[in-house]
């Protein structure tokens, strides 16, 4: 029983870190990057093939930061010169490209048939320790993420990034350069989505390129915009919520007898959307954001 | 070395695609023009209303053309709904609110769906025809079809919004909103006609598709983002960039087939999209936006 | 109280209802003494969701009858009903839910390989048994438990039954056709390997991505090496809409494809005559099988349609009944370990074969059974893969006329 949680609580973790990442981009920088799961996926696939070939573990799980943080940049610096909605395409496109890459270059990822038996954390222990292990692990990296990026966001640099956000020329005819700080920032979103990839990668013990679709940037999306974006607390709070409500809906089966397991899924479904729609209409700022005129 | 006919073949397949495309293309672009927001459901009205086509042809035993008479009043039907229900309460939130909404209603649309319909694969029923062969080009009587009825469908939308009041009222919000609204243009009916517009294009798409290809509940999901990709192009907010984007888009992502096979083909659409929006960063016609 | 507060503690409300929901059928079910549990983790949504619906249904429905008929082992069956979105993460969450929360000794019906490769961990590790219909190599390898049982035949067999069929329809320049996923591009591949094999030559190969509103450039690229037959490894969905561009094209070939494409379903959705001449090879039971008619029976019953239409479903079938049966043969109180012991007993090859779950209950008493399933002769290797016999059918006049019987 309590291993199941530890499951949910281990997914909702991987996305608490995800979240915070792209709040950092979206909320803070206000970069609009539908793309983050490319950086999930990089990570990922760099940590499990690096394992694979005898890596030790923390070693290639730096490794599925910097790689991350690498092939964050030139989307980066993209950024510069793309607006809102076009730099969500871009992005977007760039996500896509590079599930297609880890899809056919499987002499490299093992492509459509996927990277078996990837090695877990801690795998010296028994099941259960193990899973208790992995959720302190990933819990101790969120609450490191989370205190170095509220600093971050309280502090000079972080004040600098908001100005850029809410008024680039402004800053730029203070004479402040706007490219660097706002790389820097979607660098280390990025870097984040990379750690969650690693944790990731040896949680399910499986890769494949079908895991890394829209849909999760999407699922990342829900969870900061519901959570406030903007917040670092909102990040945080805004994945629990989201894991509570895709695995939660699985329960509501004792609740509606008449309906047939098939349609359960539909039900499952419609839960979230409504969710979605209910929490938009009656509260878009979200849990910890602040409401805009 | 590819053929001249094979390479002309190739750019049959990507015209035709690209004019399905451009259909929901221009449902999100008007939307985006003049809403203000990016409506993720634009693909769930497109399957809404392949199924409501099927259904009538199975239940009632229609005609084709009745069935896509049912399946456009569907589409209308489910688009004033969504705005009446779920985006005229949002109207005046940050877009970025309505978008999520919009993932929500996307959501619930598909769910309520599958749990009425299931999960099989439906076809809208055709006459099956022989493709015309010049030497070597083929053309399918369906494709044709698709395409004219697709051709059809936008230059009504052209004649509506240059001909008539409305579409001008239409264009003026998506000009300037303020402008607009200080000159005693109702937003009220602005916006039942974008809607009606944007849903009767998803229906013509959702019928032209399922007639082309195979139904399925994720149909209108999978093309939203080739659909999204092709507005940015096009210049958000602009109508004609839309459809002239998709048509580029699917040129070339068909004609690169021979080059870098049917995987790849996507990521060259993507590759081709970053190119022209590194040279012009607003799309091929997009216009500095006003701050929102 | 602020806004905030209150909105946080409606949250943590919520949140508990949620948990407290779950924990307490879990409760309840402890109780039981008597009851082997089952997961039913199949494709509701998703890419799979094609096959999925009629998988769960005939799982549970193929338990209901066991328990009619006085349970297995002396304990009934209780089955718990997931749905995996046919993606491995969703997958590992609900087969969690269904060994810790549900405690289910067995899962069965896993369909993609990606869910069945990503649930296979778990299952070890609980030392649960996994019934799965995937077709990736590598759920071979990965078993090193001895708990997962293939119920489909793998490539290389596939391959081998392709390579016979083109081969009996005297083709020279076969061209092969794969959806891009594990079980596509093995069954392709395993085709390639054959018919080189044979001395043989591919002369195209395209692997197409799934959900394209058109395959007419991926059809063009494969037309244009002017093949005599293509050899396809997709599904319905996809094949419908390649067979229905081909056909409009006008251009000549000839198709082979597995059975869960070229079925009734296709025939009802392209019509008679674009099915005709296709042939469709399939894992078989044997000749006049009473296994596979009583499913196909019950199928019908459940889901509108015809039993051809879903050979998974069949596997599925067959999973319930050789579960069943290993339990009859370990005997009351047996437990996991054991059942999971006796499959080879019921379902190997060696024994009395019989072909319904009553007829080997009975024959057990004398000695082991082998069961002859709906979807194949089962026969169990030594790694836990099916070892079936393959049909070559082809569509006549829109019915699927079974031409012969190869062994591979």
């Amino acid at each position: 029983m309590a291993s199941y949680f530890v499951a949910v609580a281990t997914i909702s973790l991987i996305y608490m870190l995800l979240a915070m990442g792209l709040n950092l981009q979206y909320g803070h920088t206000g970069l609009i990057n539908f793309g983050h799961v490319a950086f999930f996926a990089a990570g990922a696939y760099a940590s499990a093939l690096l394992s694979l070939a005898g890596w030790p573990l923390p070693a290639s799980f730096l490794a599925a930061m910097i790689v991350a943080a690498l092939l964050a940049w030139p989307i980066g610096l993209l950024a510069l010169r793309l607006a809102d909605d076009y730099l969500a395409i871009v992005t977007l496109g760039f996500s896509e490209t590079l599930r297609i890459v880890l899809q056919e270059e499987g002499w490299l990822t093992g492509g459509v048939q996927g990277l078996p038996g990837i090695p877990g954390l801690f795998a010296g222990l028994g099941p259960d320790a193990r899973g208790l292990a992995t959720l302190g692990a990933l819990a101790l990296c969120n609450a490191v993420a989370f205190l170095l990026l509220r600093h971050l966001v309280r502090s000079p640099y972080g004040r600098l990034i908001r100005a850029i956000r809410d008024d680039q020329t402004a800053v730029q005819a203070l004479g402040k350069s706007a490219a660097r700080p706002k790389t820097r920032m979607f660098m280390l979103g990025a870097m984040l989505a990379g750690l969650a990839g690693a944790f990731y990668a040896h949680f399910i013990a499986f890769l494949s390129p079908e895991q890394f679709v829209p849909l999760v940037t999407f699922y990342v999306w829900i969870a900061v915009i519901i959570g406030g974006a903007g917040s670092m607390a909102g990040a945080a709070a805004g994945s629990v919520l989201l894991l509570a409500f895709l695995e939660g809906s699985r329960f509501l089966r004792d609740a509606l007898p008449g309906v047939s397991e098939i349609q359960m899924a539909s039900v499952r479904l419609a839960v979230v959307g409504l969710a979605l729609i209910l929490c938009m209409l009656y509260r878009p700022q979200g849990l910890f954001g602040r409401r805009k005129g | 070395m590819i053929s001249a006919i094979s390479l002309a073949n190739y750019a049959v397949n990507g015209l035709v695609e690209g004019l399905l495309i451009a259909l929901p293309a221009l449902s999100l672009t008007l939307v985006m023009g003049i809403a203000g927001f990016a409506n993720a459901a634009t693909g769930d009205y497109m399957t809404v209303s392949a199924y409501a086509a099927v259904t009538m042809q199975k239940a009632l035993a229609a005609s084709l053309l009745l069935a896509a008479a049912g399946a456009l009043a569907a589409g209308v039907a489910l688009a004033l709904l969504c705005h009446w229900l779920v985006f005229r309460p949002l109207a005046r939130r940050p877009a970025v609110t309505s978008l999520v909404a919009s993932i929500g209603v996307a959501l619930l649309v598909r769910s309520v769906l599958t749990f009425f319909a299931g999960h099989d694969q439906q076809s809208i029923q055709t006459p099956l025809m022989r493709a015309w062969n010049f030497g070597g080009l083929r053309l399918l009587p369906t494709d044709l079809a698709v395409a004219g009825v697709a051709v059809g469908a936008l230059l009504a939308v052209f004649a509506l919004l240059h001909g008539t009041p409305i579409g001008r009222q239409m264009r003026a919000v998506a000009d300037n909103p303020d402008l607009a609204r200080a000159s005693g243009i109702r937003a009220r009916r602005v916006m039942l006609a974008l809607w009606a517009m944007a849903g009767a294009l998803c229906a013509t798409g959702g019928v032209l598709y399922g007639v082309k290809a195979v139904i399925m509940p994720d149909l209108g999901w999978e093309l939203l983002i080739a659909a999204f990709a092709a507005m940015v192009l096009g210049g958000i907010g602009n109508p004609g960039g839309a459809v002239l984007a998709s048509v580029l888009l699917g040129l070339a992502q068909e004609l690169s087939v021979p080059l870098v096979g049917p995987s790849y083909k996507i990521a060259v659409a993507f590759a081709a999209l970053l190119l022209v929006l590194l040279a012009r960063p607003r799309g091929l016609f997009g216009t500095a936006l006003a701050a929102r | 109280m602020t806004r905030i507060d209150e909105t946080r503690r409606s949250v943590c409300l919520a949140g508990a209802a949620l948990l407290g929901s779950a924990l307490a059928p879990a409760a309840a079910r402890a109780a039981q003494q008597d009851v082997f549990r089952i997961g039913a983790l199949n494709s509701i949504t998703g890419s799979g969701a094609s096959y999925g619906p009629g998988m769960q249904k005939t799982i549970l429905r193929a338990v209901s009858e066991i328990n009619a008929a006085g349970g297995a082992g002396g304990r009934r069956l209780q089955v718990y009903a997931e749905d995996d979105q046919t993606k491995p993460e969703a997958a590992v969450l609900a087969a969690k839910k269904l060994l810790d929360v549900n405690r289910v000794q067995a899962i069965l019906g896993t369909f993609s390989s990606g869910v069945t490769l990503a649930v296979m961990p778990l299952t070890n590790a609980a030392g649960a048994i996994l019934m799965n219909t995937s077709g990736a190599p590598a759920i071979t390898t990965q078993n090193v438990a001895g708990l997962s049982w293939r119920f489909e035949a793998t490539n290389d067999r596939y391959g081998r039954a392709f390579a016979q069929a083109v081969a009996q329809g005297g083709f020279q320049r076969p061209a092969i056709m794969a959806f891009n996923n594990a079980s596509g591009i093995s069954n392709t591949q395993g085709f390639k390997t054959a018919w080189e094999a044979r001395g043989g030559k591919v002369v195209a190969s395209v692997v197409y991505e799934p959900n394209r509103p058109s395959y007419r450039s991926e059809l063009q690229q494969i037309l244009d090496a002017k093949p005599d037959v293509v050899v396809m490894g997709s599904y319905l969905p996809d094949t419908t809409l390649i067979l229905r561009e081909w056909y409009q094209s006008g251009q000549d070939v000839k198709w082979v494809m597995p059975g869960w494409a070229g079925n009734a379903d296709l025939v009802k959705a392209l019509g008679a005559e674009v099915c005709e001449g296709v042939r469709v090879v399939q894992t078989i039971a044997n000749e006049g099988s009473p296994a596979l008619a009583h499913f196909d029976e019950i199928y019908k019953a459940e889901t509108g349609k015809d039993g051809s239409t879903s050979i998974y479903a069949a596997m599925c079938y067959d999973m319930v009944v050789t579960l069943a049966l290993a339990m009859e043969a370990a005997g009351p109180g047996a437990t996991t370990a054991q059942v999971n012991a006796c499959i080879p007993k019921v379902a190997g090859g060696q024994g009395k074969p019989v072909d319904s779950f009553e007829a080997g209950r009975e024959a057990l008493k004398q000695g082991p059974v082998s069961y002859q399933g709906a979807s194949s002769r089962l026969n169990f290797d030594a790694s836990g893969d099916a070892s079936p016999d393959f049909s070559i059918s082809m569509i006549r006049g829109g019915e699927i006329v079974r031409q012969g019987r190869v062994s591979v």
